[in-house]
């Protein structure tokens, strides 16, 4: 296996995996989209190829990957795919190795650079924020810390989603058990409170702390006006973009950060060749990216 | 304070320790012949003579990483693995028996994940950027730490404390080093190497894989177990503790030495290499768990 192919992924009832074509499938996705599945994780990429290749009655991955990559329909069946990809990956504290890197790694320094500044308020941008589980979960974060390495700062989340139908779910905050599987019991009776026998809403203070709107992200004069930001969350949304306009965007999240702030990403989603302003930073258990400020030379430790 | 003077006789008795098996002379000095004049029949009988290097090399061959060989006998693992990986199984071997079971400071499992680790990753990045002998970074990575072993025997309850503050603090473990030993492992480690007579390039690595610019004629080697290490902790394969590190790859030292000796790695997509490293990270913790439980 350390050479890297694909055949000796064995999982249950898993397709095929030797078919070549599915590294032509994983490629195509990755320079669309900058979603990457490692060779240990192709059974997955094979799974959500399956559920478009009986849609489409394709037989074979290659000739799924014919429809993928040559003909007319490349685009819409790409977004197709690409739904198929992220889906069920929405609910809150997703990533505890992200959140651990904020409280361990990325907020000390942030805050350091900051308070040396006699600034005392940090902005965070979660940009594409679906039906408002990261927000949620950004804010739940940062009250949790606020005894401890946030005392005495103040703190302001926004949260942006083109979809009008998403921001209506995500400002009304009531969430069922899909949601919530990886949220503390201690953390629902914190910041919970019923709603009917299965759900439950969000209360008054986390809603405050964060403000909601509608922002289309290739609206350049909305983009422009969004500065300051300290974090910006942007997860599975620049996927759908083409590369132009994904350049597009990366520039305005460039610009909307302060200096030393940090863009994060989907789990699995890179920059693939699209912006070498930001420098790809590694923390433990996870990957972001970083807005070096001016003369930053590098040396391994931002 | 305690010094490195101070702890250096204890350091130079550990091969005398009747734990090191006696296997370790014919075997190293029958591996490194030339390979026509190797006996795989002689390898094949010195491997079985020592119970724990035979399960560990079939545990090795039958791992998820060999494609899950099912290989029942010596011979066939010892065909499957290659002498190199049997040597290098052999010295992980004797090191984990210096320490007694009831000495060790950062837990056993825990180690040997590390180390482990570092050597699979090791020789898979070797692989990646076409490093000219990825068995050698193999070797490298599992022994990069040796140090910490010399640090365990030779003064357990200092490192047993720096241990401590580094987890407490978060810290990286050979800052804390420094400051609480006035030591690194890397230091300590090199005593060893040279007692056991470690390849000069593989020494290097155990001295300086912390210290990248201080590396003298391995400069690759040394740069690229640094960076296999560096993925290591950042990936769940550290030292049993969080430590609170960003890195800039493309910008360490390690990784702009590499590309100087090899500069078509400038082009290597970063993002999509770790993301390939990471996908291996749960078959290398199954491997490594595989190879070293039951107690060795």
């Amino acid at each position: 296996m350390e050479t890297g192919t694909a055949k000796a992924v064995t999982k249950p009832g898993a397709e095929d995996l030797s078919d070549p074509a599915y590294l032509r499938i994983r490629d195509v996705i990755y320079q669309a989209s900058g979603i990457y599945h490692p060779d240990e994780k192709l059974y997955l990429l094979a799974a959500r190829c399956a559920r478009r290749m009986s849609a489409l009655k394709a037989s074979t991955p290659a000739q799924y990957l014919e429809q993928l990559a040559f003909r007319g329909n490349r685009e819409a069946e790409l977004r197709l795919l690409l739904n198929e990809i992220t889906i069920g990956e929405t609910y809150m504290f997703r990533s505890p190795a992200q959140l651990a890197a904020l409280r361990n790694v990325v907020l000390p320094q942030i805050l350091e650079a900051k308070s040396a500044r006699g600034f005392k308020r940090l902005h965070l941008w979660s940009a594409g924020c679906s039906t408002g589980e990261e927000p949620y979960t950004l804010a739940m974060f940062l009250l949790e810390e606020s005894v401890k390495l946030l005392a005495g700062w103040s703190f302001d989340i926004l949260a942006t989603d083109l979809n009008d139908n998403s921001l209506t779910v995500a400002k009304a905050g009531i969430y069922g058990e899909y949601a919530l599987r990886n949220t503390t019991e201690q953390l629902r009776r914190k910041y919970f409170k019923p709603h009917d026998d299965k759900r439950l809403q969000v209360n008054d203070q986390l809603k405050s702390l964060i403000r909601f709107d509608r922002v289309n992200l290739s609206n350049d004069s909305k983009m422009t006006c969004l500065k300051g930001m300290d974090l910006i969350f942007c997860c599975n949304v620049l996927i759908y973009f083409d590369l132009s306009s994904k350049r597009k965007v990366i520039q305005h999240f460039h610009s909307n950060l302060l200096p030393g702030g940090y863009l994060f990403l989907g789990h699995a989603e890179s920059l693939y060749r699209v912006d070498d302003r930001f420098r790809l930073v590694h923390f433990p258990g996870g990957i972001g990216y970083w807005k070096p400020p001016a003369g930053y030379a590098g040396g391994g430790q931002p | 304070m305690i010094t490195l003077e101070k702890i250096r006789p204890k350091i130079e008795a550990l091969d005398a320790m009747p734990t090191v098996p006696a296997i370790i002379q014919p075997l190293t000095s029958m591996l490194r012949l030339p390979p026509e004049e190797v006996s795989l029949d002689k390898v094949v009988m010195i491997v079985s003579y020592d119970s724990t290097l035979t399960a560990q090399c079939l545990r090795m061959a039958n791992s998820p990483l060999f494609g899950r060989l099912n290989t029942e006998t010596v011979r066939s693992a010892v065909i499957a693995l290659g002498l190199k990986r049997v040597e290098a199984i052999l010295l992980g071997c004797c090191l984990n028996r210096i320490v007694p079971p009831d000495k060790w400071v950062l837990d056993r499992m825990t180690f040997w994940r590390h180390s482990l680790g570092c050597a699979l990753v090791s020789s898979r990045l070797a692989k990646l950027i076409r490093y000219p002998d990825p068995e050698k970074a193999y070797l490298a990575g599992l022994l990069h730490d040796v140090g910490i072993l010399v640090n365990t025997l030779a003064c357990t309850d200092e490192f047993r404390k720096c241990v401590q503050a580094a987890r407490d603090g978060h810290l990286e473990l050979d800052r804390s080093e420094a400051e609480h030993l006035g030591f690194t492992h890397c230091q300590s480690g090199r005593i060893l190497a040279k007692r056991w007579n470690f390849s000069a390039d593989v020494t290097e690595v155990v001295e300086y894989h912390h210290k990248v610019a201080a590396a003298q004629t391995a400069v690759p080697l040394v740069a690229l177990v640094h960076l296999s290490d560096l993925l290591c902790r950042l990936r769940d394969l550290g030292y049993g503790y969080y430590e609170a590190i960003s890195v800039d790859l493309a910008r360490d030292q390690a990784w702009t030495l590499l590309v100087e000796h090899c500069p078509a790695l400038a082009k290597v997509d970063l993002a999509r290499l770790t993301m390939d490293i990471d996908g291996a990270m749960d078959e290398i913790v199954t491997t490594v768990d595989a190879v070293f439980k039951p107690q060795a």
